[in-house]
């Protein structure tokens, strides 16, 4: 067991790998009466393609990671959410387009939650019934996001930057595609992601330590895992170019939805360099277009954006764009605005004091997320399959400079890689 | 556990925790107002007028770097309804200065900002400053008619609004859209003086401070207007429905939206009140509840079924996501399940189950500053006086026969059916 110490934010990680590959981080949490336990697998929707060691590649249909996360739940015994009532935990499970995360926060019998969360993912229980049965659930599911205006203007302007690489894939899946799924398509994605090397426990609350690695190695050496060789993922060449330069969708809406979107035409940063472009690249858009900038007040003015507008940026090592947006009465005045300051600062660049502000903006939002085991439990297993560390992160944002933040904004405002989804109101 | 400590400063009531548990000082005022029609709509414009600049700061841009200096200090506001109470809360979520190279406090920033906005405005003429009040009049048009895009929530105030439709308890909390326009800078500044004169105030901290320090920092921050504090109205939750109401709207959407409205007769100062909750637990507040249960698991009818209990209005809703076609099959499943409840047919595994469930919450909100505030603020609105750990022992002591007893009393009062524009 490991101790890695981060006194900056007066926090101590516990870590191991255990035999059978599987990582496992305790966060101890004084004073704390919750423990919140991820149990992740780095296996999400982008994970269509992929084969074992020297096997050969096999495609699997889309929405089958989601349809794999509803399908644990139940096992030969009955409903697993039951289990976790009886024990006064509450369960629950999301799937990413990198990761499918199963979960529980209790304040009591956390060794019997935990040896429950673990034994439910490691036992895999599908049948042609139970399968066949899920798929009227999860189409539900798919309407209800069909209808949802926000879930619809940020998947479609992902789906338009998007040509060949999954990202552009609904996490569900479709009606058509979760049809074909079978038993046997989820026993094989189980199989290959769901050993132990590919997975990682996070629990963080009022435990310690010690009991928690006792309890865990001591489950684990009981069971048995054929050692498996390396996972590949298969992705298509992705072109540089967006797929849709502006993609519109119809929902009865009070105003249209607009988010604009820009692709890096070079996506394949790893570890290191791609946390310090991702911090970089939130700090420029905080200081560009966060709340306090020129641009968002010139905006707001004009009545072009309300509350809802804000920004984001997603990075992995096979995609990284910007979504720009929210509620606008004009999306073509508020995207022409945008593009006239954004080439107004490309000469000038970013001001000191603006990126001064972002900076402490973004520190102090770090460090308040620590308050919430959910947010850290989820942050650091996020990171930590980039093969990053979410404790290194202030580091990051403490050492960006202007000149950083100024060469970012020239590298990712390139308006050949914009596109822009709109949901409007239909027929208007 | 640590216990807020109370104070008072004229009209404002004080309620400080002091902890070292957290990272940061989280700050909830609250100012309330029983729901009216002539002061809902001028009411829920006040925080979005206010947040727009000071007397002090009068430009929104500096306002906003203010927050940003203080190491991004969260900042915002939300108006919503509690039993028949419009409630208009303020938040301030500022990082401890323990963990920052900052040499000022940032409580006492944060209180200043804080007391500049609620009592220190920007005022021309007597009035608020006009600019302002007419781009947050757009604001809040455009909120208004925000609504309807989130078709889950949608649904869940139009039933609402068809059952309440005799109580102030229809009005959106937000307001009227029609109120909005006769609105201006001077009639506004009345309505806030008013405001501030008669609304319930609660001002919370948690964090590594003392009531003493807090009082201090308030008095120097905050221009208090001389008084007591008012105190909140209960509402009636006692309520006969004569014949159950059934509201069709139509819309494009792809998933038809239903949602029914229990009258519980049971509020949050009730004896009963722990009983209520083991009702909405066992029907649908969970995954091994009966609705999710039988509408989802074993129909596979919705992706969504489930109960919401508002112990402050007395009302329980149940919502679910269904094919236009299933609505018939949908409601006699849902119905079948209130059937159930009244019938007492309650196993002990539910029991325990909710009981856990409940209880787990309970302990759980304890890890939470805004939670706390949030739980205890409850016995401000109602006047009882009941500790977490107190409603626990109570939840853990409900019987069957207590959850029947409040099954008899719970009458259905509205169906409400969001569905595609195609006539079946």
């Amino acid at each position: 067991m490991q101790t890695l110490n981060y006194p900056n934010v007066q926090e101590t990680l516990y870590r191991e790998i255990l035999e059978n590959g599987l990582e496992v981080i305790v966060l101890p949490k004084e004073g704390f009466n919750k423990t919140y336990a991820t149990f992740s697998t780095k296996y999400g929707s982008v994970d269509n393609k992929f084969s074992v060691g020297d096997g050969a590649p096999v495609q699997v249909p889309d929405g089958i990671a989601h349809f794999l996360e509803h399908k644990m739940f139940e096992e030969p015994t009955g409903d697993i959410f039951a289990v976790f009532a009886s024990q006064g935990a509450s369960a629950n499970a999301f799937t990413s387009f990198d990761r499918t995360v199963y979960l529980f926060s209790a304040t009591e019998k956390i060794n019997e939650n935990l040896e429950t969360l673990i034994n439910f993912v490691q036992n895999p229980y599908f049948t042609d019934a139970n399968v066949e049965k899920e798929k009227g659930i999860i189409e539900q599911e798919i309407n209800m996001y069909r209808d949802n205006a926000d879930w619809r203007v940020y998947f479609g302007l992902i789906d338009a930057l998007y040509h060949e690489h999954p990202v552009h894939i609904d996490i569900a899946g479709t009606a058509e595609s979760i049809g074909k799924i079978t038993k046997e398509t989820l026993y094989q994605c189980y199989e290959t992601f769901y050993h132990p090397s590919n997975m990682l426990l996070f629990v963080v609350g009022g435990v310690k330590a010690e009991e928690v690695f006792e309890l865990v190695r001591a489950n684990q050496a009981a069971k048995k895992f054929k050692p498996q060789g390396e996972i590949n993922r298969f992705f298509e060449k992705e072109p540089e170019s967006v797929k849709i330069a502006r993609k519109v969708s119809e929902l009865p809406v009070s105003l249209p939805k607009c988010m604009l979107g820009f692709k890096e035409k070079r996506a394949g940063l790893t570890g290191e360099a791609l946390l310090r472009h991702e911090v970089t690249t939130k700090l420029m858009l905080e200081a560009l277009i966060g709340p306090s900038s020129k641009l968002y007040q010139q905006l707001y003015e004009q009545n072009l954006i309300s509350d809802s507008f804000g920004h984001e940026f997603n990075s992995s090592p096979g995609y990284a764009f910007s979504v720009i947006g929210g509620d606008t009465p004009d999306p073509d005045e508020l995207i022409g605005q945008i593009r006239t300051a954004v080439e107004q600062l490309l000469k000038t660049g970013i001001e000191s004091a603006a990126f001064e502000r972002a900076k402490r903006k973004k520190i102090g939002g770090y460090l308040r997320m620590l308050n919430s085991p959910e947010a850290i439990a989820g942050e650091f297993t996020k990171y930590r399959f980039r093969d990053n560390d979410m404790f290194d992160v202030l580091e990051y944002y403490e050492r960006c400079t202007l000149e950083d933040v100024n060469q970012r904004l020239r590298e990712h405002f390139d308006f050949e890689q914009l596109a822009v989804s709109i949901v409007k109101q239909p027929g208007a | 556990m640590t216990q807020f400590e109370r104070g008072q400063l004229q009209r404002l009531r004080l309620h400080v925790l002091p902890t070292k548990r957290f990272k940061t000082y989280a700050i909830s005022l609250f100012a309330g107002l029983t729901l009216d029609e002539a002061t809902v709509t001028p009411v829920a414009l006040i925080p979005f007028v206010l947040r727009r600049g000071t007397a002090s700061t009068p430009e929104t841009i500096a306002f906003r770097e203010k927050l940003d200096d203080l190491y991004g200090a969260g900042f915002g506001f939300d108006v919503y309804k509690r039993g028949d109470s419009q409630i208009v809360q303020f938040r301030m979520d500022v990082i401890n200065e323990s963990f920052v190279s900052s040499d000022q406090s940032m409580l006492a920033a944060s209180l200043q900002f804080l007391g500049d906005v609620l009592t220190d405005p920007l005022i021309d003429n007597n009035g608020f400053h006009a600019k302002y009040v007419d781009a947050e009049k757009t604001t809040l048009r455009k909120r208004l008619e925000a609504i309807v895009n989130d078709k889950i929530r949608y649904a869940a105030e139009r039933c609402l609004e068809e059952m309440c439709a005799n109580e102030p308890y229809r009005l959106h909390p937000l307001g009227k859209l029609d109120e909005i326009e006769s609105i201006t800078p001077s009639s506004l500044y009345k309505h806030y003086e008013e405001w501030l004169s008669n609304a319930a105030l609660d001002l919370y901290v948690v964090g590594d401070t003392t009531l003493e320090e807090v009082t201090g920092l308030v008095q120097q921050a905050f221009h208090l207007k001389t008084g007591t504090p008012s105190a909140y109205s209960l509402p009636v939750v006692k309520h006969d429905v004569k014949e159950v109401k059934k509201v069709t709207d139509r819309m494009e959407v792809s998933q038809g939206k239903l949602n029914l409205g229990l009258r519980m007769g049971i509020g949050y100062d009730d004896d009963e009140y722990p009983a209520a909750l083991m009702y909405n637990g066992i029907l649908g507040g969970y995954p091994h509840s009966k609705l999710f249960l039988n509408v989802r698991e074993k129909a596979s009818l919705a992706y969504y079924a489930a109960s919401r209990l508002d112990g402050h209005k007395g009302i329980c809703t149940i919502q679910s996501g269904i094919e236009f076609a299933n609505y018939e099959r949908a409601v006699a499943i849902i119905l079948e399940q209130l059937e159930s409840m009244k019938q007492g047919k309650l196993s002990e595994l539910e029991l325990d189950q909710t009981k856990a469930m409940i209880s787990n919450h309970l302990r759980e909100l304890q890890d939470s500053a805004y939670e706390m505030i949030a739980y205890d603020f409850n016995s401000v609105l109602t006047g009882k006086q009941r500790s977490a750990e107190q409603l626990l022992e109570q939840v853990q002591a409900v019987t069957p026969a207590d959850i029947v007893k409040v099954a008899q009393r719970v009458q259905l009062d509205t169906i409400y059916f969001l569905r595609d524009r195609k006539e079946a």
